[in-house]
């Protein structure tokens, strides 16, 4: 009798096992594979580069076409927030409203520029860290004759992964925009900040038009 | 004539000598890999300033591991614009029609030589880290590439046997024997370094002209060196002045670039597992 009971303890703790195992990788498969949902996407991005009508819009047609497309994965946000780390909360909404706003105009030509290069590179994932409600998805970009380590950095928001930070070749484009604009905001408060993001979009758009 | 085959005879010697060198401290590699896998030493611990981007503590204290100690600011802001004008005036103009003359395969090809070159100061430095593993997979590399890739144009042991190129810098070695930065430094001609790594470099270099064949004359040299940055530039044409064009105060942005990307250069927790 004895030995039945510890058999049977030793059977129920093992289904309790069993259960919290299982159990665990439903848990894991509920939340969305980050490399899954960030493949389409960069697929689509690239579609989009190598669009044959595309070199030949105007350039405005262009960056609205580009920023569509990137909008869906980007949060633009999450990284305006982050980008000024604690100086956000300072901020009034409408201020961080126009901050971002600026911010996202800024970061597309990242994309536009890219526009006259892209030449159907190829786009290898390498790698996946999913921590909590973050992930970072590693790629390499393989060119002719290099490739760059390209990482994605994304946060979790009703079951889609969004990006907040790119980071080529371990450097992150958030960081570094934070190291610059926190010297802007020391040294010419949020006015001075905003007003060198206008000139800087003034001065990407000239180029844009003049090339 | 006599001369000329003394002068033959005695280079063949250094070259054996060197052989024998390598090959002495690749075996020391291997004994000291096996004590390692015993041992279990500490070396694959992860790097003190590794940033890991999940976690909310790197965006929010950003400059705890980035910023470094700028005192010698104005003068490192005139030698950057120096960089700069020296960068648009000459290597980029220069890069480009080098980059249109020569296809980029053979460009590709010509800096995998210089790199394989480097492979023995590489191997020597994860020695003195104690990254015993690290130090033979570099000469591993050094042999695999000089002897099947031609002289190191190719790169077989990264292509065919998967042991991909590895960081190793004496600046590196520094830093884990606890040297400390000093100050942010940036290099006429070279760029952004900082006090240690910049005698690092220079360290790396003497130990290098050891086996290069171009250290006879201070020419050979600097066309030797001249060629390596032309040929490096023109894979990476237009990557400058887009970084330029898209920051606030390029100064700082390099600043911050340099370290952020030296940071993953010295963390080698993914490489080594």
């Amino acid at each position: 009798m004895q030995r039945n009971t510890s058999f049977f303890s030793v059977f129920q703790a093992s289904l309790v096992f069993l259960l919290l195992v299982l159990g665990s990788h439903v848990a894991v498969a509920a939340s969305p594979d980050p490399t899954e949902q960030i493949r389409p996407f960069l697929a689509k991005v690239t579609a989009t580069l190598a669009e044959p009508g595309l070199k030949s819009k105007s350039r405005q047609e262009q960056s609205d076409r580009m920023i569509s497309v990137i909008r869906e994965r980007f949060d633009f946000r999450e990284m305006s927030k982050r980008v000024l780390g604690q100086q956000w909360r300072n901020l009034s909404d409408k201020e961080q409203a126009e901050f971002e706003d600026l911010f996202t105009q800024l970061l597309q030509y990242v994309y536009v520029d890219k526009i006259d290069d892209y030449s159907g590179q190829q786009i290898q994932y390498t790698l996946q860290r999913v921590k909590g409600d973050r992930a970072e998805v590693q790629t390499l970009l393989v060119d002719k004759n290099k490739s760059i380590p390209i990482f994605y950095i994304m946060i979790l928001r009703n079951d889609q992964w969004m990006i907040y930070d790119v980071v080529v070749e371990g450097v992150s484009l958030v960081r570094n925009y934070m190291e610059q604009f926190n010297e802007i905001l020391r040294k010419n408060g949020y006015s001075g900040l905003i007003k060198q993001l206008k000139d800087k979009i003034a001065e990407l758009e000239k180029n844009l038009n003049k090339s | 004539m006599m001369n000329n085959q003394l002068d033959c005879v005695e280079r063949q010697i250094r070259r054996l000598c060197l052989l024998f060198a390598m090959m002495a401290m690749m075996f020391s590699g291997h004994v000291v890999a096996a004590v390692e896998l015993s041992g279990e030493v500490a070396s694959s611990e992860k790097f003190a300033g590794a940033v890991d981007f999940l976690s909310d503590e790197s965006y929010e204290k950003p400059t705890s591991d980035v910023q470094v100690s700028d005192p010698i600011e104005p003068f490192n802001r005139a030698m950057f614009t120096v960089n700069d004008k020296f960068y648009i005036w000459m290597l980029e103009p220069v890069s480009t029609g080098y980059s249109k003359i020569v296809p980029g395969d053979i460009r590709a090809c010509i800096g995998n030589f210089f790199y394989n070159l480097g492979e023995p100061v590489r191997s020597v430095n994860c020695l003195l880290q104690g990254r015993f593993r690290d130090a033979g997979k570099t000469l591993g590399r050094f042999f695999i590439n000089s002897i099947c890739g031609v002289f190191g144009l190719a790169d077989p042991a990264g292509d065919e046997f998967e042991i991909p190129p590895i960081y190793a810098s004496f600046g590196e070695t520094l830093s884990v024997w606890g040297v400390g930065d000093g100050f942010y430094l940036v290099v006429p001609l070279l760029g952004p370094s900082t006090l240690r790594d910049f005698s690092g470099t220079v360290v790396d270099g003497v130990a290098s002209a050891t086996y290069t064949p171009w250290n006879d004359d201070t020419l050979t040299t600097a066309t030797a060196q001249g060629a390596k940055t032309v040929n490096r530039t023109s894979l990476h044409l237009g990557e400058y002045v887009e970084i330029k064009s898209m920051s606030f105060d390029s100064y700082v942005a390099f600043r911050n670039g340099y370290y952020q990307m030296r940071s993953k250069q010295y963390d080698h927790s993914t490489s080594s597992k």
